[in-house]
């Protein structure tokens, strides 16, 4: 594995109100390595959202806060810094596009207007530099009139469209991590490929590091070097995605796995993991997929399973996965 | 842009038809008319004739299509007739009372813009602090008190409590500096806070709204995750479109504000239109109560327009459509 990034450390995340505490993020451990692409699985509610907004800073407030841990980029502990301190990561070192194109941009401003408001803010441009390099952008991201399209509204470009122009502005800092949660959730098809490989060629050229967040283990496959799984807040496997898709060890990944349809496969129905994800203001004490696992033992349900690494690089957490 | 505006106003032209004409009918529903009294005048010898020649002068006497058309074709040559009651042209009493009812609304106006936005900003931007919670309070109290009982209030405090500002008039009649710029402003801050108040209190209820409405929009949390500073986002990503809305409904209440004036320049005795057209009515002053029904309409037809204009220049959306 390449030198480390990023490096996140027992990462809790929770949001307490009178009445509850929603562990959302409870205990994370990753490590985003230079230049490499980073593949976040798990269910709805499983906290990978809330993972990325803390690494962000943007943790929804005053009832949502880090309460442990820490998120060390190269040296330096965001978990520490000020607010006006985390205003020169966010987009500059650190960028973020999120799921849905057609709310994520200011309908507003201009395109343009939006790619270079970063460009004057964290590298101090004058405004034609920025909107020269705002056009520069858009063509690096495959807008062929990408002279116009700055002059254009978020509402006359269409939903691919619009993602790849998010890409541009989160790219235009030239950041060392750009997280995308979902990018291409909300897209068709065809158009996902085309974000996708977007998103491939961009960290090839450029080496900054992705963290990519989706249900969908087909885009993991595709386009991750390395990946975590997550369930009820916590990391329950993670290695390359070689040795998770090849070697798969916890019985949560095996059931995702299998809950991928298979086109040639003759199968009378889908494969659905049974029962729910436990809810996050109440976990059981014992382990978090207890309830839903096949393979389940009394100690499963008594202790909580620690995260071991079972082989080189390969970290699971379950009772039934040893060396 | 131009083509639009001309597009809206040549829109406006059946409306205002449509508004003589209603205008036109109720006016001639009231009972009695300008000239009635005269028939009772014991001072008066031979009553009924004059009555009967005053009618036929002012072509009273022909049927209510035939006055109206004329009354129309008048109006297209710029020739609003000459007031009953004034014995002068409405055109020229409408020029002078006009700009002082134009004074105090748009005073108001902008009374309303520069207290309202500023305040609801700060409600939102600390939503269910002290300043939040106890603003509420009070913008509630003051939306529901109607405007000329804030007039009361104010002359009783500021005019004959305090002595510190004018009770009527748009200027002193005499003493050092009557007629000043300073004179002027004395006498108009009064009667335009009065019609300001209320509205007021619905604009900042408005801008809190709104402002509320957009800070959880995705767009901010891009915003955000750009690294913007945070005032950059609350004016350019978050006011930005929070303003939409509330110019709009700005245009429309120009309209109205211009109508809940006729009562405060009653109680302020300020020379304006409410005066004018009140006159007018009580008078059966017909060519002065069409003249100024019209402009009333017109008003709010304006108003309209300059909503649909706010709307279009700060929503590229409407815009480019
Ligand atoms: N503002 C909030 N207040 C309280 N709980 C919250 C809030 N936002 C998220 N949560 C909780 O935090 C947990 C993790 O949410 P998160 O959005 O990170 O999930 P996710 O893995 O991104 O899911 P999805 O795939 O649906 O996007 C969930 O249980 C959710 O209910
Ligand atoms: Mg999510």
């Amino acid at each position: 594995m390449s030198e480390p990034l990023l490096k996140v450390k027992n990462l809790k995340t929770y949001f307490t109100s009178r009445h509850s505490q929603v562990k959302a993020v409870d205990g994370v451990d990753f490590v985003v390595g230079k230049g490499r692409v980073l593949g976040i699985v798990g269910e709805s509610g499983s906290g990978k959202s809330m993972t990325s907004l803390s690494i962000m800073g943007l943790v929804p407030g005053p009832q949502g806060k880090i309460v442990e841990g820490e998120i060390l980029l190269e040296d330096m502990d965001l978990v520490k810094l000020s607010d006006k301190q985390m205003e020169n990561v966010r987009g500059n070192l650190v960028s973020m596009i999120f799921q849905e194109p057609m709310t994520a941009l200011n309908p507003v401003l201009t395109i343009g207007e939006q790619i270079s408001e970063m460009l004057i803010k964290h590298r101090s441009m004058r405004k034609s530099e920025a909107m020269a390099k705002a056009i520069e952008m858009l063509r690096s991201v495959g807008f062929a009139r990408a002279e116009q399209i700055v002059k254009e509204y978020p509402h006359q470009l269409s939903g691919g469209m619009r993602q790849r122009a998010m890409i541009a502005m989160a790219m235009s800092c030239e950041p060392k991590l750009l997280i995308a949660d979902e990018p291409t959730t909300a897209l068709d098809v065809t158009i996902q490929a085309q974000v996708l490989e977007l998103m491939k060629d961009l960290r090839d050229r450029t080496g900054t590091s992705v963290v990519l967040i989706t249900h969908d283990l087909g885009v993991i496959a595709e386009m991750a070097d390395d990946m975590i799984v997550m369930y009820g807040g916590q990391v329950v496997e993670s290695g390359t995605a070689d040795d998770v898709f090849e070697v798969t060890l916890h019985p949560y990944t095996k059931a995702l796995l299998a809950s991928i349809p298979v086109i040639d496969e003759e199968r009378d129905r889908l494969y659905a993991i049974p029962g729910t994800v436990p809810s996050a203001a109440n976990f059981p004490v014992g382990c978090r997929f207890a309830d839903r696992c096949s393979l389940v033992e009394t100690r499963c349900r008594e202790t909580m399973p620690e995260l071991q690494e079972v082989r080189t690089g390969h970290w699971v957490r379950c009772h039934l996965v040893t060396k | 842009m131009a083509t639009y505006i001309i597009r809206r106003l040549l829109g406006l032209i059946p409306t205002l038809f449509v508004i003589t004409v209603i205008g036109f009918l109720m006016m001639h529903a009231m009972p009695g008319n300008a000239f009635e009294a005269l028939v009772f005048n014991p001072k008066i010898k031979n009553g009924a004739a004059l009555y009967h020649r005053l009618l036929a002068q002012n072509g009273l006497d022909q049927s209510l299509p035939v006055q109206y058309i004329h009354w129309i074709g008048n109006i297209l040559q710029g020739n609003f007739g000459i007031s009953y009651n004034y014995q002068q042209p409405v055109s020229q009493l409408i020029g002078t009372y006009l700009p002082n009812t134009l004074l105090l609304a748009v005073t108001a106006e902008i009374l309303i813009l520069i207290i309202s936005i500023p305040i609801g900003l700060y409600q939102a931007r600390k939503v269910n602090g002290p300043f939040d919670v106890s603003f509420s309070f009070i913008a509630v109290l003051l939306y529901s008190i109607p405007g000329f009982v804030f007039a009361l209030f104010l002359l009783f405090i500021f005019s004959f409590s305090l002595g510190w500002l004018p009770s009527q008039g748009t200027i002193s009649a005499s003493g050092a500096n009557a007629g000043s710029f300073l004179d002027h402003l004395q006498h108009l801050l009064l009667p335009a806070l009065a019609l300001a108040l209320p509205s007021l209190a619905g604009y900042t209820r408005l801008t809190r709204g709104y402002t509320l409405q957009i800070i959880v929009a995705d767009f901010v949390r891009t915003a955000k995750a750009k690294g913007l500073g945070s005032k950059r986002i609350m004016f350019r990503h978050i006011f930005r479109n929070a303003i939409i809305p509330l110019v709009t409904q700005f245009g429309f209440d120009i309209g109205g504000l211009f109508g809940g004036a006729i009562l405060i320049e009653q109680i302020f005795t300020w020379p304006g239109m409410g005066e004018l057209s009140l006159n007018a009515t009580l008078n059966r002053d017909y060519p002065l109560i069409l003249a100024t029904t019209l402009l009333f309409a017109v008003m709010v037809l304006i108003g309209n327009l300059i909503a649909d204009i706010l709307l279009a220049a700060s929503d590229p959306r409407i815009r480019l459509n």
